[in-house]
């Protein structure tokens, strides 16, 4: 008993200095931002008055922070979905064991270790208006010719080729690999032939001028508010999916590696395709990751904050303001008073948003037993 | 698995059981070779953006049209020239100079199409001064001290477009001066220079590439003739030292963002180890009362976002933690190192690694040590935390991973001067310095990838630590 005192005793010792912290930077924290919610704070008088759910009715008023609202949520969304989908398709491209994969991966993962202030002043870069990003659209543009023709002949090649084997007897699938490299080359060659012989030709390179951040614009046009992306957003979009998708496949791969060989061996022997063996073995196997790696996005997502602060007045704020941004914004507005309250209450709104992720996930992942 | 069976192509007249062979194998290596493209090509999509961002980061102006990987500044030409250019100015090849006693001679070759008029061109030396954070510094001049000899035409030949000279039939004129550094004085670091052609006479080159070119190319600009060959590719970096200076003190502030981060991230890694160490060993190893609570505010404190919590650790730090840091003399720990390291301590997802991995130690190790009669203390200092190393070693390189890159905290905590940033929120001052609508994206850029090479170079020596992290689970700080 006196041994058990005593463990008890020195674990608390031992937890001190961490419980001093997350008493004060996280549980008190967290409660004076539920406090402050309730009322008028606004940096400099002490007490503030107390106001109800003032501050809360007061946001859902707010067309900023609803703007806020749907920017986040539809960032969330979409990064997620693409990331997610994104990931598992190269992860299944890339699982083979062959030499010098370490490499490859190791490569793909330094975008991730990169801080968000670097990459993202490089994308502003490369998305300025006479930037590299408009540059490459417009050559594709110039060159649509050449890329339909690539295509079409590929796609024609490998036809024939599949149909020709398979009248031989041998058990070719419509993307077999051997006859997939020999219609590729094929239908280079014959594109450079006709560009050579002038029979295709790529027209003046287009001038293409996006203006990705200076712009209030919103994509899809024409789509309810709900439902519209801004312009600036979606590039932040890019930028999240260009520097989370490498860690998420490398998640993927690691799970990959355990599905047996033989089964897609079967599998294509049987004659399924790429993508009935996607379908059918590899997102069936590796569904735990797809659920850590969905929740992890979600969340990671719904907090996004830095891009949209470093890329600042280069774009309009609604076409930009996320709900973290909004909660920085009220509580440093540059030139007004702070609204800390106000702060806090949309704060909370973030918060809740979370928790409620997480609490779903806890829901499903006991449903699946697992 | 139905579904994919019964389209296997049916065929009375069966292959060879060993022309099967080979064609399956023939199979194996388009495979091979077929994956090995993609992965290049997901190398390219994923390391070119960076690629792209560092060789234009060596180009005067990193907008200039069109893009391009092979810009003046990776021309071995131009390294030679830069070099012996440096080496007349200042005897010194690397980084060049303007020195007393030295004599520079340059080069620069006009096409003048036939029939067309031609006279000598102008050349001037002329006073540029930097724009933005390092405005207000006082700058040497060149101009106040050289003295330059008006180009005279040394070799006219006709142009011939089989050799590799561009453009149509003309004559190719090459002028020469001479500048030179007459009296006593200070070096000057640069030597800028305009050339002014009359119209109808178009730059062709020159000894060291122009910078850039004005008015349909009548006037070639330089912004330094002698450079150095370091100085002459690693033009934009220079600047990022040299013109990016403190106001009054005149400090080099990308040094001092610099020592700064590593400060920052040096402090943070050690409260982590310890705090992380001694608390994920009380919740792997020790019973008491109340760890499940805990736990669940372990993993709750790695969800809630920081935007919830920096409301009131901001208030917090503004009143130095209830007057706690008026003991050592700071009635606030706002613009503080202290403010920043102590509210970034909080580390849920370093307790927790801890916690995992001292979890996979055998008890019996620990039991051995108790039967000789060492304390609780003694068991986890001698024993238990020795054979963390790897989990220490791990838990070193993310935190200093996550303190090189943090930008919220900082962003809050260091608001002013701008003596006192670290590099992600120094980065964000020259963003809105430099990063308007014209843009001195040079400066941006160098600035961005020096502030990336400390981690790259960290995650390509320990590699395993950060890959083996993602496969566990994704701690990503």
């Amino acid at each position: 008993m006196k041994a058990r005192r005593a463990e008890a005793v020195a674990a608390y010792a031992f937890l001190t200095p961490f419980l001093a912290l997350l008493a004060v930077f996280f549980v008190y924290a967290a409660g004076r931002a539920a406090y402050l919610s309730f009322t008028d704070y606004d940096l400099f008088s002490w007490p503030p008055n107390f106001v109800g759910f003032g501050n809360y009715s007061d946001l859902l008023q707010d067309t900023v922070f609803l703007t806020a609202l749907r920017n986040t949520v539809l960032f969330s969304l979409v990064v997620t979905a693409t990331q997610t989908a994104g990931a598992l398709v190269m992860a299944s491209v890339l699982n083979s064991k062959i030499r010098g994969i370490s490499f490859f991966r190791a490569s793909y993962y330094i975008p991730a270790i990169a801080s968000s202030v670097v990459i993202t002043l490089i994308f502003m870069w490369l998305f300025q208006r006479r930037g590299t990003v408009n540059f490459i659209l417009g050559q594709v543009a110039a060159h649509l010719p050449h890329i339909l023709l690539l295509v079409v002949l590929a796609a024609l090649l490998q036809g024939a080729q599949v149909a020709w084997e398979r009248a031989r007897g041998l058990p070719a699938g419509w993307f077999d690999p051997a006859l997939l490299v020999v219609s590729l080359l094929m239908a280079l060659a014959g594109t450079v032939l006709a560009d050579f012989l002038g029979l295709i030709r790529a027209a003046a390179a287009a001038n293409v001028d996006i203006s990705w951040f200076q712009t209030s614009r919103a994509v899809p046009d024409g789509f309810p508010f709900w439902l519209q992306a801004p312009l600036p957003l979606v590039t932040i979009m890019m930028m999240n999916v260009f520097t989370t998708i490498p860690t998420f496949m490398l998640m993927y791969l690691a799970a990959l590696q355990d599905v047996p060989r033989s089964q897609y061996e079967a599998a294509s022997l049987d004659g399924a395709n790429p993508f009935q063996q996607l379908r059918w073995i590899t997102v069936p196997a590796v569904q735990p990751v797809t659920f850590l790696v969905v929740t992890l996005s979600l969340i990671g997502t719904l907090k996004v904050f830095d891009q949209v602060a470093i890329l600042g007045d280069a774009a309009p704020f609604r076409s930009r303001v996320t709900l973290a941004y909004y909660v920085y914004d009220r509580m440093f507005p540059g030139g007004q008073a702070p609204e800390v309250g106000f702060a806090a209450a949309s704060a909370m709104f973030l918060a809740l948003l979370t928790l409620l992720v997480v609490l779903l996930q806890r829901r499903f992942l006991r449903a699946e037993g697992a | 698995m139905a579904a994919i069976t019964g389209n296997r192509p049916e065929n009375e007249r069966a292959p060879a059981p060993a022309e099967l062979v080979r064609w399956h194998a023939r199979r194996r290596w388009a495979r091979a070779g077929l994956v090995y493209t993609v992965m290049l090509a997901f190398a390219v999509l994923f390391l070119g953006p960076l690629l792209l961002a560092f060789v234009s980061s060596l180009r005067v102006d990193p907008l200039s049209y069109p893009p391009t990987l092979n810009p003046p500044q990776l021309w071995p030409r131009n390294w030679v020239a830069a070099a012996n250019l440096g080496a007349a100015g200042a005897d010194d090849a690397w980084f060049g100079g303007f020195a007393p006693g030295a004599s520079v001679s340059f080069e620069v070759t006009y096409l003048v199409a036939d029939g067309n008029e031609f006279e000598s061109p102008e050349a001037t030396i002329p006073r540029r001064r930097p724009a933005g954070l390092g405005a207000t510094r006082r700058i040497v001049y060149a101009a106040d001290h050289a003295s330059l000899s008006a180009p005279v035409l040394v070799e006219s030949r006709p142009a011939d477009p089989e050799a590799g000279d561009a453009g149509s039939a003309g004559t190719l004129l090459t002028y020469r001066l001479e500048v030179r550094y007459p009296n006593d004085g200070p070096t000057v670091a640069k030597l800028p220079l305009d050339v002014t052609a009359v119209a109808g006479m178009r730059y062709e080159s020159s000894t060291l590439s122009a910078s850039r070119l004005e008015r349909r190319g009548r006037v070639a600009s330089f912004d330094n003739i002698v450079p150095g060959a370091l100085g002459y590719v690693f033009h934009n970096y220079r600047r990022v030292f040299d013109e990016v200076r403190a106001p009054g003190s005149e400090e080099r502030l990308f040094l001092l963002w610099f020592r700064n981060t590593f400060v920052f991230a040096f402090w943070r890694i050690v409260v982590t180890l310890a705090i992380a160490s001694l608390a994920g060993y009380a919740l792997a190893r020790l019973r008491f009362a109340g760890k499940e609570l805990i736990f669940v505010l372990v993993l709750f404190a790695q969800m809630i976002p920081d935007q919830l919590l920096f409301i009131s650790n901001y208030l917090v730090l503004r009143d130095g933690i209830w007057g706690l840091s008026r003991l050592w003399g700071q009635a606030t720990l706002l613009n503080s190192m202290t403010g920043l390291v102590f509210v970034t301590a909080l580390n849920a997802a370093g307790v927790f690694i801890m916690k995992q991995f001292f979890e996979t130690i055998p008890r019996e190790v620990e039991e051995a040590a108790m039967i000789d009669g060492a304390s609780q203390w003694g068991r986890f200092w001698r024993v238990v935390l020795p054979m963390g190393r790897p989990a220490l070693g791990a838990l070193t390189i993310l935190t200093f991973q996550g303190a090189w890159n943090d930008f919220f905290w900082p962003l809050i905590v260091l608001t002013s001067p701008e003596t006192q940033k670290t590099l992600p929120v120094g980065l964000l001052s020259f963003r809105n310095t430099y990063g308007g609508a014209v843009g001195d994206w040079g400066l941006i850029l160098s600035g961005a990838v020096l502030s990336a090479v400390p981690v790259i170079v960290l995650f390509v020596v320990f590699q395993r630590y950060f890959l083996e992290g993602v496969a566990v689970g994704g701690t990503k700080g």
